[in-house]
């Protein structure tokens, strides 16, 4: 029991990472990025495309999956949300839906039924104080927490880092102090898309790559988003921990369970606290 | 507007659903041509009528729900599911007859429809789309649960029939055309009864319209019931005319276009809603005919089970990311400038 749990929490890490994806853009430019799923997915099958039939190897293939990802993030961006820029909250949610929808039938029509398990996955199980994990899971957890911690430190301590705060605050005032929000909207989207490749890895080493994961990937970030909070970086990190417990004791308990635990631990979540652990309560006026 | 020479004398024209003669006239036209013309269609295209029929019965409900009340629902596959396996069930296991099961699917989705509508009261906008996301996964979930409901090998489902015989094809059409048509009347009707204005005011902004009385709980769950109730009924058809089910018809990518047709169509308007399935559905046939064989002569390494679905949700997205840029309001939109075009010209001021 304690041993399912500690690679739920593991594992969660990886979710939590999915779901700083959803939160960097969300915090920036308030569009929840519904295609990131298969944002993931696409770059997951660029990496496959770069080191099995070109045969790249790994310290190459992943700084280019990087790139790739920072670049279709720009390209979405640019392309299809910017321009509606102002218009309701659900417009733009259908938006990056449709995107979703193009990803997938492309990953489809390039890469038709191809399963794929990153090949530099480590083996074997460690044991940590008694309790035996998967190394992969463990690995995975060690460099979720890295980069969050990184991205704290980022928005902390950088001048960059402090503009995208501004802009999240305020379009107005940011622009009014000189940020050019355009400009940041377009970095959240490329630090978002990058993200997506250390998340696609990660998930490639924990389960495999298939066509179909951009859905389960959504699910598994959304999940955690709303139990977050829907602009809250910490929310989204412990949120993921959160969720790969509940996740790992619901599978422990009957294995079905797994892929549904998570979406009912949400509801009741919302239904207790609607703007999530750490989200701000909004206030509106008529 | 109305056309030259047509005035409203008293509120009842001024509400009545079909204003003029002519419209009647077109109106009857096209249904009794609808009804006739299946018998000289081919199997093919009387399939394509049949789906569109039933597509355009759960877009009425999702019309309601979202495009009058304004609240999404991402989830609308799953409740046609409960219709569907509703019906299964209750014929194949227990004998009960289709007919009886026709109301009772609706219910059944409705019901459930209303219990995940609930916390609609204190969430909304992006919260309310991540619940209603949330019930397309849990209902599916128990849907595969039971041995007994197919699980992952899928179920059959009986026959149509009346007394003896059992439904050709065609006669199954008629079944569709006549709930098309009561469909199709209620989300029209709705609109000006004091349920559906409420349920505008709601869209339009939830606070301003509770404090003008509107009590905001019931009006929400009761757009939640009547969307999925519509969502019941044409699961109901989706299990009669397929007669065979699998959890993977009713996917999240169902409800994704379903909600897709809605905005094509034009939010908020009921026969904006049936062009979208119209629009969705021709593209459809165009793409599997035409797109298809091009890009798989193109394509070596594709095969034709993989080509046809991965351009159809090319193609669905491409088209909706269109609509969304170019026409945000929807085919209807046009289609109402077209025709006060016409109206006035040539005196186009």
């Amino acid at each position: 029991m304690l041993n399912v749990l500690v690679e739920g929490v593991l594992l969660g890490g990886v979710y939590g990472l999915i779901a700083l994806g959803f939160v960097i853009v969300f915090k920036s430019s308030h569009v929840l990025n519904m295609a990131y799923g298969w944002i993931i997915c696409l770059i997951s099958y660029v990496l496959f495309q770069l080191m099995e039939p070109w045969g790249l190897i790994a310290y190459v293939a992943v700084p280019v999956m990087m790139l790739s990802g920072a670049v279709l993030g720009v390209l979405v961006e640019r392309f299809a949300v910017r321009q509606l820029v102002g218009q309701s909250v659900l417009a733009i949610l259908m938006m990056t839906l449709a995107v979703g929808f193009v990803l997938h039938g492309l990953i489809v029509l390039f890469w038709p039924g191809k399963i794929w398990t990153i090949p530099f996955k480590p083996v074997g199980l460690w044991s940590i104080a008694g309790i035996k994990v998967m190394p992969d899971a463990a690995i995975a957890f060690l460099v979720a927490t890295g980069v969050f911690l990184l991205l704290v430190l980022f928005f902390r301590f950088t001048t960059v880092g402090l503009s995208m705060r501004v802009v999240a605050a305020d379009h107005e005032v940011a622009q009014s102090l000189g940020i050019r929000v355009n400009r940041i909207f377009s970095l959240s989207w490329a630090i978002s898309g990058a993200f997506g490749a250390i998340c696609g890895v990660l998930a490639g080493m924990v389960f495999t790559v298939t066509v179909e994961n951009g859905d389960i990937l959504l699910g598994k970030g959304m999940t955690i988003l709303l139990v977050g909070g829907l602009n809250s970086i910490p929310g989204a990190y412990v949120g993921g921990l959160l969720i790969g417990g509940v996740e790992s004791l619901g599978a422990y308990w009957l294995t079905g369970l797994k892929e549904v635990v998570p979406w009912v631990f949400m509801l009741i979540v919302l239904l207790l606290r609607p703007q999530g652990l750490f989200g701000q309560k909004r206030i509106e006026r008529i | 507007m109305l056309p030259c020479g047509v005035f409203n004398r008293n509120p009842q024209q001024d509400m009545a659903i079909v204003r003029t003669k002519t419209q009647w006239l077109l109106l009857v036209l096209a249904v009794v041509f609808l009804a006739i013309v299946v018998i000289w269609l081919s199997p093919e295209w009387q399939t394509w009528l049949i789906t569109a029929g039933i597509y355009v019965v759960a877009v009425m409900g999702l019309h309601i729900t979202t495009g009058l009340c304004g609240q999404f629902a991402m989830g609308h596959a799953a409740f046609m599911a409960v219709g569907a396996y509703g019906t299964a069930v209750l014929t194949g296991n227990y004998g009960w007859s289709p007919w009886l099961t026709l109301p009772l699917s609706g219910l059944m989705a409705g019901l459930i429809g209303m219990m995940f509508g609930i916390p609609a009261l204190r969430i909304k906008g992006l919260y309310l789309v991540m619940a209603t996301i949330a019930a397309q996964f849990v209902i599916m979930f128990v849907i595969k649960q039971p041995q007994s409901w197919g699980q992952g090998v899928g179920l059959h489902v009986a026959q149509l029939s009346a007394g003896d015989s059992v439904f050709t094809k065609v006669q199954f059409w008629w079944v569709t055309l006549a709930i098309v048509l009561v469909a199709v009347f209620y989300a029209k009707n709705i609109q000006r009864t004091s349920p559906g204005r409420k349920m505008v005011a709601v869209r339009d902004n939830d606070l301003a319209a509770e404090v003008m009385g509107i009590n905001l709980f019931r009006t929400k769950l009761l757009a939640f019931f009547l969307g999925c109730f519509f969502a019941g009924i044409s699961g109901w058809l989706m299990a009669h005319h397929l007669r065979y089910l699998h959890p993977d018809i009713f996917s999240f990518n169902l409800s994704l276009i379903l909600l897709g047709m809605v905005i094509i169509g034009g939010m908020g308007s009921t026969s904006g809603a049936v062009l979208g399935v119209i629009f969705m559905q021709i593209l459809d046939k165009l793409t599997a005919r035409y797109l298809s064989p091009a890009v798989m002569e193109w394509m070596p390494s594709g095969t034709s089970s993989s080509v046809g679905p991965a351009l159809q949700l090319v193609v669905y997205g491409l088209v909706i990311v269109a609509f969304l840029l170019f026409e945000p309001r929807g085919i209807q939109h046009r289609v109402e400038k077209i025709k006060l075009y016409y109206r006035l010209r040539p005196f186009s001021y």
